[in-house]
């Protein structure tokens, strides 16, 4: 599903923050993705979210080279992966429901399409009493499983997760992931960023490990 | 029956909300509304201020040109030895006798008197004085009257000359040419002013919506689609401003007219009705002026909609 080989990524002219990444992730498994901080775990899921072009290498996903692709395939590509961030991203001048229906909205799809389907997974992740309630007035747990909520809600094939859990609890870290674990459950391939060992712990998922720009794969 | 009512309830809780009107992507609030809206209707107001201002010129201008070229004048001066009233008579007879002439007569004693009066006063006896007689010779088609066959055949009459007044109308229309082509300019100047505004009111737009934009392009959202949303808001300013402002021009026009004929003397005023008819735009003005607001409105929404997808071209990362 995704296949690196030797991927480098610089800023500009700066060094280069990736180096040689080359691995491959298998569509429907769980993937932890750690490192210290400033190892370039955001500016890999950048690369898996195709928000940034790699300075060298080659970056496969869903069977194609991603830099062969015109503009609108790589728009339909984007449509396929799913992102949630640590600060949750949610729009605070639209409800819960209007945010989360926001990726289905931007397809053209009218509300009568996705009424139920939005209210049913809003009621899922446990916020079918804050549909109507604004992003400001929701508590960080709420908001993250909003923005989870969000990142689903168009069936994407693959998840990011860039620390999804670093503002909340580490008892609700651990329900987000688990929501997380039942999301691939249901197929769905997870990369999740984190640097929580505990939460590492918890879970029995292979490691995608960064340091010194260069991943190495774990379990 | 109290069953029944409670299924219902218990139905109506478990039914997904109804639809409702969807928020807007792009906040109301997050655009510089007010002044933008402000910005356009003074825009507007010039564009339309300056197309009626055209209008009228050009319209004065064609009614001038018409009234002055379907008559001619023949100008007899005294000589000595000839008769005047029988060379006005022989120049009569020999414009009535050019085909396309319709009629010609000679101006009065009297009002060759009136017509110097401005400059010599009035009570004057001109028949002490011995003054160039005028003829009026009116066309039925200007272009059909061969001007210079008449002007040959008054070589005959002793101190007649022919005036076409070809040299006015030739200065009027050069006159109004020019006021047209000012008019135009100003127009230019104007259009460009109101899409710089716009471009650098959508740019503070963007830069303040940053956050929705990234947003929407991590959902997927094509730049079609974050470009349309921002075109939409600021089409409904440009609507709003250009009908404020095409509104303003429309009303200065008419209290203009009715200062004119208040506030100026009767004497004057006919004389401006004569130039510039009574500052009437009439319908095909005011509905030039209203043609302005929608092509203000349509003139922002697209210069918003090219800014901003040369914003995300430059910062999406696709």
């Amino acid at each position: 599903m995704i296949e690196f080989t030797n991927v480098g990524l610089r800023y500009g002219h700066g060094p280069e923050i990736l180096r040689d990444l080359t691995f491959r992730i298998e569509p429907g498994s769980f993937h932890f993705l750690t490192g210290p901080s400033g190892s370039g775990k955001t500016s890999l899921l950048r690369l898996l979210l195709l928000s940034l072009k790699p300075s060298r290498g080659m970056v496969r996903m869903f069977g194609r080279d991603v830099s062969s692709l015109d503009q609108d395939s790589l728009l339909d590509m984007r449509r396929h992966i799913g992102i949630v961030f640590q600060e949750f991203r949610l729009l605070d001048h639209l409800t819960t429901f209007e945010n989360v229906a926001l990726p289905l909205r931007v397809l053209g799809q009218p509300e009568s399409a996705y009424r139920s389907n939005v209210t049913e997974l809003l009621e899922w992740v446990g916020l079918g009493e804050r549909m109507d309630a604004l992003p400001p007035l929701l508590s960080g747990g709420e908001k993250q499983r909003a923005a989870i909520a969000r990142a689903v809600i168009g069936r994407p094939d693959i998840l990011l997760a860039d620390e999804p859990t670093g503002n909340v609890d580490p008892e609700l870290s651990l329900r987000l992931v688990r929501l997380f674990a039942e999301l691939n459950k249901l197929g769905t391939t997870i990369i999740l960023a984190t640097h929580e060992l505990p939460l590492l712990d918890s879970f029995d998922f292979p490691r995608m490990t960064l340091s010194d720009g260069r991943v190495t794969i774990h379990g | 029956m109290a069953e029944a009512a409670l299924d219902e309830s218990a139905a109506e809780a478990a039914r997904p909300p109804a639809p409702r009107r969807a928020t807007a992507i792009v906040p109301e609030r997050s655009v510089a509304g007010r002044t933008l809206v402000l910005l356009i209707a003074i825009m507007t107001f010039l564009s339309g201020v300056t197309l009626g201002g055209v209008v009228l010129v050009q319209k004065s201008a064609i009614a001038w040109s018409s009234d002055v070229g379907r008559e001619v004048t023949i100008q007899i001066r005294p000589m000595q030895g000839e008769v005047m009233e029988s060379n006005i008579r022989t120049a009569i007879a020999l414009a009535e006798a050019i085909p396309g002439v319709t009629e010609a007569h000679a101006i009065s004693i009297e009002d060759s008197q009136k017509l110097l009066e401005p400059w010599l006063g009035s009570g004057l006896d001109l028949s002490q004085l011995e003054i160039p007689r005028l003829i009026v010779v009116e066309l039925g088609d200007p272009k059909a009257v061969d001007l210079s066959l008449l002007d040959r055949d008054l070589k005959s009459v002793k101190g007649a000359t022919l005036e076409t007044h070809a040299a006015w109308r030739q200065q009027l229309n050069t006159m109004a040419g020019t006021l047209v082509l000012s008019g135009v300019l100003v127009l230019a100047l104007i259009v460009l002013a109101t899409v710089l505004a716009v471009v650098f009111a959508t740019r503070g737009t963007m830069a303040s919506n940053r956050e929705i934009v990234d947003v929407l392009h991590f959902i997927g959202a094509s730049n079609a689609f974050i470009a349309g949303e921002f075109q939409g808001r600021f089409l409904a300013l440009g609507f709003r401003g250009g009908l404020i402002g095409g509104l303003g021009a429309v009303l200065f026009f008419f209290l203009v007219a009715g200062a004119t004929g208040s506030l100026v003397p009767e004497q004057s005023t006919a004389q401006l009705g004569f130039l510039f008819g009574r500052f009437s735009l009439g319908l095909d003005g005011i509905l030039g002026i209203a043609a302005v607001v929608p092509v203000i409105a349509a003139l922002t929404a697209i210069t918003s909609r090219m800014t901003v997808r040369r914003f995300l071209s430059q910062t999406s990362g696709l």
